[in-house]
């Protein structure tokens, strides 16, 4: 979907030093013409410095940014062809709905007439009822003032939009509207889209790429399949959600053990020289045995508990110190009672290796 | 809690009388000045035997009470002026923006309020007299600034912590010059915090008296005229201009708050 396309922007060992700290610490990457680009991060992962220099509110320390291949480190937020959605969304509150739309048409110096013709399009464009051009934006919902603070930056006509974790204030269930409304305004425009939350699943249902920050650094880059199948590292995958992890190390002959349970393991094939790692196992992927020979990995343990996740039911299963998590759909609900013994297992192919 | 329906409708009335006695006690003064006011007798005397506006009359025909008023009108206006434009800035600078410094610059702002007013007047004129000043109303200008700025700092600086700094970045990064910012986000949305450190400031000038007992020289100001006329050769005519000083003050005030109220209600914050 993304392949082909040109990189509209680009950073080169982009740094934000304040004082010792390295908030973001060089990091580099292309986000391609089109696309819905996400930074995904814990708080404090440096997301937020990096988009603010993408936008012109700080200045790096090192490193560039290149837009179309012109350097714009130095060029204010005011003369840089993009613009920002605020995580306060930052709506100007003594100002009516259509003159937030306007702003930017009438510091440019558009007519009246005009300014309310184009307010009106991307008002019609994000489905915002054309009565409300006259209320008050405090007097409109959450969802309303989302879409009113997407006209505004829309009305700029910016070649890159920048989301600073707008929705993260919403509550659940009008946040996974908003989601996919952002996506398909994201189609309908065909513009640039780059996104922040520290919320990986929000970054999985919208975005076409992700790059996941740690401690400043771009820990990995891809798409939502490359980053939940293959998640580089022990963080990325914890990062993904609830997942069970077992420490393992390389023996002598190049098999992995695990040391907590004292056994050997069935893995994906690793590297030569692979020496300590950790298997990830999504819930989703652990099962209920009846017979030891269904998978290639098993342990004997006790049902301590379960959940119910809407339409998943979550069973944790006590296996001597260690809890694992079972995951099944609730039509398929495991009739065990609380305290039998169980027999858990998993393939393989169902697991992910990463190395330490 | 644990208080029962008997108990609780005693709780209202009592709150309702003891909310009246206070007000009466702090509005008892006030407008036993102005039933002094019309009196007809030269004498401050009370119960008032006869009644008559007659010095409410002579007041207004003085020349010298309209001079009076003027003078004072002059000087709160300046102070106004000079505080706003000063304390709005003073106030952006500690509670908009983090620097080094910026608690001790905010203590060293704000120390002033705490002087004693007499206190500062009598230093203000060594000064002036150190520097060779003449004394006169626009020395009472800036001895009122030293203290009126810091108050209007603080007023203002009330509005500011409450301004969200993303507006300003959202409006550059819609292409708005510093200036343009300023004028189309900054101000207009501070605008009601300015306009009550405007009105304090106007209020404060306009009823100070131990400031401008000591800077004003050969001029007087409304608060000086009344304490010296108090001291020596009282007439009704000081209460009269007492009351209209007290009122003007009172109208201008509620009038400024209702303003700022419909504004609020017509931007439906």
């Amino acid at each position: 979907m993304v392949s082909g396309r040109f990189p509209i922007l680009e950073l080169r060992g982009l740094t934000k030093r304040f004082g010792e700290l390295a908030a973001v610490d060089a990091v580099d990457l292309d986000i391609l013409e089109g696309e819905f680009f996400t930074i995904v991060g814990p708080s404090g992962s440096g997301k937020t410095t990096v988009l603010r220099m993408l936008a012109g509110m700080e200045s790096p320390s090192s490193g560039d940014i290149l837009l179309k291949g012109e350097r714009i480190n130095d060029v204010p937020a005011n003369r840089r062809p993009t613009c920002m959605v605020f995580q306060s969304l930052a709506l100007f509150p003594h100002r009516t709905v259509g003159q937030n739309i306007e702003f930017a048409l009438k510091i440019r110096g558009d007519a009246a007439a005009s300014r309310r013709a184009r307010a009106f399009e991307l008002m019609d464009l994000l489905r915002l009822p054309r009565s409300y051009y006259k209320r008050g934006v405090t007097q409109i919902s959450g969802g309303e003032r989302q879409r009113v603070a997407l006209a505004r930056a829309f009305a700029y006509d910016p070649q890159i939009l920048f989301f600073d974790e707008p929705l993260s204030a919403i509550d659940y269930k009008l946040r996974k509207t908003l989601e996919k409304e952002l996506k398909d305004i994201h189609r309908e425009t065909g513009k640039t889209f780059v996104y922040i939350t520290h919320s990986l699943e929000e970054a999985m249902v919208m975005s076409d790429r992700i790059g996941v920050m740690r401690a400043g650094r771009l820990v990995q880059v891809g798409t939502p399949h490359e980053i939940y199948t293959e998640p580089r590292d022990k963080f990325v995958s914890e990062f993904m959600g609830e997942v069970n992890v077992i420490d393992v190390v390389a023996d002598a002959d190049g098999l992995l053990f695990a040391e907590a349970f004292g056994t050997r393991l069935t893995a994906p094939a690793h590297r030569r020289g692979f020496q300590k790692g950790h298997l990830v196992i999504r819930p989703e992927s652990l099962r209920f045995l009846e017979r030891p020979e269904q998978a290639e990995n098993r342990f004997e343990g006790t049902l301590y508990n379960e959940y119910v996740l809407g339409s998943r039911i979550q069973y944790q299963v006590r296996v001597g110190e260690h809890v694992f998590a079972v995951e099944r759909l609730r039509q398929h609900a495991f009739g065990g009672r609380l305290d039998d013994r169980v027999l858990i297992g998993w393939n393989a192919v169902d697991s992910i290796l990463v190395e330490e | 809690m644990g208080m029962d329906a008997q108990q609780r409708r005693w709780v209202k009335p009592l709150i309702v009388a003891w909310t009246a006695a206070i007000c009466l006690f702090l509005y008892m003064p006030v407008a036993a000045a102005a039933l002094a006011s019309l009196s007809q007798s030269r004498y401050f005397t009370f119960p008032v035997a006869k009644w008559s506006t007659v010095w409410w009359g002579k007041t207004f025909d003085s020349i010298q009470i309209r001079e009076l008023i003027e003078t004072s009108i002059t000087i709160a206006m300046l102070v106004t002026a000079i505080s706003v434009v000063l304390a709005f800035f003073g106030a952006l600078a500690f509670a908009r923006y983090r620097w080094r410094g910026r608690s001790l610059y905010q203590r060293l702002v704000l120390l002033p309020i705490f002087f004693p007013q007499s206190v500062l007047g009598l230093a203000l004129l060594l000064w002036f007299s150190a520097l060779g000043l003449t004394l006169s109303w626009q020395t009472a200008v800036f001895a009122h600034l030293v203290w009126i700025v810091p108050v209007a700092t603080l007023v203002i600086a009330i509005q500011v912590y409450s301004f969200d700094p993303a507006l300003e970045e959202a409006a550059a990064d819609l292409g708005a010059s510093r200036w343009q910012v300023l004028k189309e986000v900054t101000l207009p949305v501070l605008w009601p915090g300015i306009f009550s450190g405007a009105l304090f400031s106007f209020l404060l000038s306009w009823g100070n008296f131990p400031l401008s007992l000591f800077t004003t020289g050969a001029d007087s100001t409304v608060p000086e005229y009344l304490y010296a006329k108090m001291i020596a050769g009282y007439t009704p005519g000081v209460p009269v201009l007492g009351t209209v000083s007290t009122l003007g003050a009172a109208v201008l005030l509620l009038g400024g708050y209702g303003l700022i109220t419909v504004i609020r209600r017509a931007r439906g914050t």
